[in-house]
């Protein structure tokens, strides 16, 4: 309790009123301590952009509390809204002014000492300094998102919400963001909630993931521990000369595949894996190739959805 | 209870964003000028059809202190859609800017964009047509800060409404203003008006204003009772209007900023 920046408990949030009502969360409780990465997943409508708006203080919650750094929120707004920061895709920035004018006017707006020495970092961090006089509207889609991620850390919060931080940046500027994120981490202790739709990602920048949908915490664990839930394994096999043989024993042992001329998938247990090998082997069926593909958080993500969603 | 750093901060932004819009600066200068020449003219033509005196300076009087109250509405409004158009709400309000705070810079800032607009509507208005705003003497000061007022009362109901139903009714941002004009007796007196619109006048403050202009023309004397009523009305309104966009601002954040968008 004491090392977390953000204490959400039974948060709620519904529009309306009965029979209209619409519960876009439904009693979300997590936390994120000092210096941890938290992903926030959900398919479209799940409830992550309610909870960021709420995070943020630019929406009042129906019920439940919000607590950073051990204050409440709503008591403690402006003190702590110093210390926290945003990025969203979704979120643009004045569109006439130049990159400059938009960073001096934020960093005016959360006081930030020294702030040309702060606005150059960023800028050079973020490989966006040449661009200091561009306007905002003649920004490409990655350069926008890359000045959002300056704005979002010029006053070097302490958390920072990040709504697809890498949402149209191209691969080298991902990976360039990425260890960004993960230095800031690192070395300055700054924790982050991290909502994204790539699922790699995720799993390369989060400690722990929270699974969202319709409103409700599905499933939370670290994203090793949710993909090792799911023991389905896909074994992908290359067979020309032994095919006919292979798709005898595949029906004798009642394992369900597709075939694509001679080219098989099979998804089974990850248990049985070495037992199906030595079966091939005993059967004498020769393969020319060979790949194993364990399950990861986005099968693990698309089973959990799928599941719930069913229930529901 | 005011940060004047963050308050700067949005003056800042606001002065840059009018240096990088001709829409603004157009405003600012261009439409004033137009409406000098426009009713500056057709003043001049009914002063020398009448051959009275006053015809012009009447004409120019509400052109020229008219644009008080419509400038000081329109920048609060338009300066709330340029943080909608701009998509740049959230980023605003996610910082530490308490909602007193912007209520503030806006007001300086439309104050100082007011004044420039006002000194040179003044300056041409005397260039072209010998109209000398200072025959109002000591008492320009009293009247601008009345119509002022008015302004800023119509510019936080308009915004008010902005704030909750967004950019799908931003027209009143252009119409609010119009609203009272009529009732204001800007170019014309009171007794003018139907029976029943004279009486909401009474409860309009800008028309003790425009009324008590004409008086000073013709007479000399101000009358200090319509001064005084002014005064009373716009303290009175101008606290409801702010308390009214805090509510709609409070409202509108009940169901998030973010959809604003």
């Amino acid at each position: 309790m004491e090392n977390n920046v953000l204490d959400v408990k039974k948060l709620s949030k519904k529009f309306g009123s009965p029979p209209n009502e619409f519960i876009a969360l439904d009693n979300v409780s997590f936390s994120i301590k000092d210096g941890e990465i938290l992903g926030l997943l959900g398919p479209n409508g799940a409830g992550k952009t309610t909870t960021i708006q709420m995070l943020l203080g630019v929406m009042d919650p129906s019920f439940g509390e919000i607590n950073y750094f051990g204050k409440n929120f709503k008591k403690n707004r402006e003190e702590t809204l110093k210390k926290i920061n945003f990025s969203s895709t979704y979120i643009s920035l004045p569109w006439s002014l130049t990159v400059s004018e938009i960073l001096e006017i934020f960093a005016r707006l959360y006081e930030i000492p020294d702030r040309k020495r702060r606005v150059e970092k960023l800028l050079n961090d973020f490989e966006i300094e040449s661009l200091k006089k561009k306007q905002f509207y003649m920004l490409s889609a990655g350069e926008k998102t890359r000045l959002l991620l300056t704005k979002a850390f010029l006053n070097y919060p302490r958390i920072i919400l990040l709504d697809e931080p890498t949402a149209s940046l191209d691969v080298e500027i991902a990976v360039k963001v990425r260890k960004f994120l993960k230095i800031q981490q690192r070395e300055y202790k700054v924790s982050m909630l991290f909502t994204s739709h790539n699922m790699s990602e995720v799993e390369e920048m989060c400690d722990r993931v929270i699974i969202l949908n319709h409103g409700k915490i599905i499933a939370e664990d670290t994203p090793e521990n949710l993909a090792n839930t799911i023991s389905d394994t896909e074994v992908e096999l290359l067979i020309k000369k032994d095919a006919q043989k292979a798709i005898a024993l595949f029906k004798k042992i009642e394992i369900p595949f597709e075939q694509d001329r001679f080219s098989f998938k099979i998804i089974i247990d990850e248990k049985r894996v070495a037992e199906f090998l030595i079966l091939l082997a005993e059967e004498k069926i020769g393969y020319e190739e060979i790949s194993i593909n364990k399950s990861d958080l986005e099968d693990y993500f698309m089973q959990t959805i799928e599941r719930n969603n069913y229930n529901v | 209870m005011f940060n004047f750093n963050r308050v700067f901060a949005m003056v800042f932004r606001y002065t840059i964003y009018l240096r990088h819009s001709f829409d603004r600066l157009s405003d600012m200068f261009y439409w004033p000028i137009m409406d000098l020449f426009l009713w500056g003219l057709t003043g001049l033509y009914f002063a020398g059809l009448n051959k009275n005196p006053y015809g012009i300076d009447i004409i120019l009087n509400g052109v020229v202190f008219w644009l008080i109250v419509w400038r000081a509405q329109y920048e609060i409004s338009i300066n709330l859609l340029s943080e909608l158009w701009d998509k740049n709400m959230v980023n605003i309000f996610a910082s530490p800017l308490k909602v007193g705070e912007w209520i503030l810079s806006v007001i300086i800032f439309g104050l100082l964009k007011m004044i420039v607009s006002f000194i040179f509507v003044s300056i041409i208005s005397f260039a072209l047509y010998k109209y000398n705003i200072f025959l109002y003497g000591f008492y320009l000061i009293p009247i601008i800060i009345s119509l002022l007022l008015t302004g800023w009362t119509i510019g936080f109901i308009v915004s008010g409404f902005l704030i909750r139903y967004g950019q799908k009714i931003q027209t009143i941002a252009w119409a609010g203003g119009a609203i009272i004009a009529p009732l204001s007796a800007i170019y014309f007196p009171l007794s003018v008006l139907p029976y029943w619109a004279q009486k909401a006048a009474l409860i309009v403050p800008s028309s003790y204003i425009f009324e008590g202009m004409r008086q000073i023309l013709f007479t000399g004397n101000i009358s200090y009772d319509k001064l005084l009523i002014s005064f009373l009305l716009n303290f009175i309104y101008l606290s409801f209007s702010i308390m009214f966009f805090v509510f709609m601002f409070k409202k509108s954040r009940k169901l998030g900023l973010g959809r604003l968008i």
